[in-house]
């Protein structure tokens, strides 16, 4: 990662984005291999990593006993950091004293998880490591997190961002890595993933239905007179023997994210890797 | 500073969750014991059994040893109120609870994970948690003792001697159940979550009472006391000058420092999964 950007981590279940930030945090210890994060031996300098950073597992849960008051108040003394309960951050989450007086068994999901959330950023950390952290937020709670996490970015804050929400993280992060299996796929910005990926050429012909041969470009698919290909050679050449048909009209464009997603998880028997 | 703000803070979180639990155990032994030398003092125990041993089968009198004739009287009763099944039942309840609770339900729950994501060591956690244990046991057994006090007092004729030997007993009851907490941290720093944990050091509980029990009675199973944590816990013979207190306070503080340093060990090598 570098530092100051939000760095989106993306997968299917099971493929080791949460095992990978378990060892980021010293929870799970690797079989082999060193692990640094900040500069520091994730190991050996464990401590002081936790020090700096903030973070929401997947499934943020709390001391069912406290209220969410008292576990803000637990936190920041073991943080070592203030605790402001008029604090932006909570007025931005919409979590008011009455709402935090609550033991955490009786809030809903939602509120759970913006206490999840702010418990992760109300000490300013070098590093924010979120596993899923949008799910359970209203689509206004939503907004109100990518400004916050923009605003984060802008202070010099790196962004960890691991999700399935393809939009979220096109949305949000500067580079993406994609992992399959363990190991990382493809790592790259966005756009560099786009043009790796190639061109999407769709087009809709008047008179035909039949396969079409396209030199310097692989069908994707083909449903009645509608045909979409991946360029794979000069697109000059593509155009040229288009030119030829009778064509109602034509598209090219870059791969969105969900494409490129699916592109990485057809194993080479060309099957797809579960993605529920 | 910091440190100490912290240890208070996990400390007073442990309470909170633990609280309700130990106000009623408290209260519950403080009127066990009251009620135990209540009746001892109040009813003419030795006619009652005399009456009893002229009806028993000379077999079945050799199950009464000394311990029962001396539980009989107020001294032995006192001694016995801090040695009743159902008071050794709900200490080691607590005993056994406060690590499944805070180490095996936690890692299973998640909340583990949270909290060490902050910056909090995990040897912290281990020695925070024991410590805390051994002050809520020490508040029940501590109001146990003053309440076998204050009913001899009330019922009887309290003397030093007397207040010395219950406060004797209470530090040996309180090494037993530290000790029998302290393994089940270390079963809990090995398990991989949830209430097994419990159940495995229930069952090592119950086993190891089990053959001191048949230890006493049967010459067989003699050869097995030296290894039984129960057999450096003998309330009736410290009441009576029989025991050897240091021998067993120094037996169980050597397992329970033995076994506290391999559940630091153990709970800082595991993943939390």
């Amino acid at each position: 990662m570098n530092e100051g950007e939000i760095f989106g981590f993306l997968g299917p279940n099971g493929a080791g984005k949460t095992t990978t930030i378990r060892i980021l945090l010293d929870l799970l210890r690797p079989d082999s291999g060193q692990v640094e994060l900040l500069g520091l031996d994730v190991r050996r300098e464990s401590f002081n990593i936790r020090k700096q950073i903030g973070y929401l597992p997947g499934e943020f849960s709390a001391h069912e006993h406290l209220s969410g008051l008292a576990f803000f108040k637990l936190i920041s003394t073991i943080r070592n950091v203030s605790f402001d309960q008029d604090s932006l951050l909570f007025k931005r989450f919409d979590l008011s004293g009455k709402e935090l007086s609550k033991k955490i068994k009786a809030l809903s999901h939602g509120t759970l998880q913006k206490i999840g959330i702010i418990q992760a950023l109300f000490h300013h950390p070098r590093l924010l490591i979120l596993d899923e952290p949008t799910s359970g937020l209203d689509p206004l709670m939503k907004e109100v997190f990518y400004e916050i996490l923009f605003e984060e970015q802008r202070k010099g804050t790196t962004i960890f961002f691991s999700s399935h929400n393809l939009y979220e993280v096109e949305k949000l992060c500067n580079r993406v890595a994609i992992i399959r299996k363990g190991r990382i796929a493809g790592l790259e910005t966005l756009e560099v993933l786009k043009d790796k990926a190639g061109q999407v050429l769709e087009f809709t012909l008047t008179d035909t239905d039949k396969e079409i041969e396209l030199p310097g470009a692989e069908l994707i698919s083909h449903e009645g007179t509608q045909y979409v290909y991946k360029l794979s050679g000069d697109i000059n050449t593509v155009l040229k023997n288009l030119s030829e048909m009778a064509v109602r009209n034509v598209s090219i464009s870059k791969p969105d994210l969900e494409e490129l997603f699916m592109q990485y998880y057809h194993d080479e028997s060309g099957k797809e890797d579960d993605l529920s | 500073m910091m440190k100490a703000g912290k240890r208070m803070t996990y400390l007073k979180l442990i309470w909170k969750i633990n609280k309700g639990l130990t106000i009623f155990s408290m209260v519950f032994i403080s009127l066990f014991q009251l009620l135990m030398l209540y009746l001892v003092t109040t009813f003419d125990t030795q006619a009652m059994l005399h009456s009893i041993l002229n009806q028993m089968p000379e077999n079945m009198k050799i199950f009464l040893n000394d311990s029962f004739f001396n539980m009989l009287t107020v001294n032995g009763a006192a001694a016995f109120g801090l040695n009743h099944p159902i008071v050794l039942a709900l200490l080691a309840m607590i005993a056994i609870s406060i690590p499944v609770r805070h180490i095996s339900r936690e890692i299973e729950n998640g909340n583990m994970e949270g909290m060490l994501a902050l910056p909090f060591r995990r040897r912290s956690l281990v020695l925070q948690l024991w410590f805390s244990g051994c002050l809520i046991l020490g508040a029940i057994i501590l109001a146990s003792c003053i309440s076998s006090l204050a009913s001899i007092l009330i019922f009887h004729d309290l003397t030093w001697n007397v207040s010395f030997h219950i406060m004797e007993i209470s530090l040996n009851l309180w090494l037993l159940f530290v000790l029998i907490m302290t393994y089940t941290i270390l079963i809990a720093t090995l398990s991989r979550g949830g209430g097994s944990s419990g159940i495995v050091s229930a069952m090592i509980t119950l086993l190891f009472y089990l053959l001191f029990f048949t230890g006493q009675l049967w010459a067989a199973f003699k050869i097995t006391l030296p290894f039984n944590i129960f057999n450096y816990y003998q309330p009736q013979n410290i009441m009576f000058g029989k025991g050897n207190l240091l021998v067993d306070c120094i037996v169980l503080a050597s397992l329970i420092v033995i076994l506290l340093y391999a559940s630091v060990f153990t709970f800082e090598k595991r993943d939390i999964p």
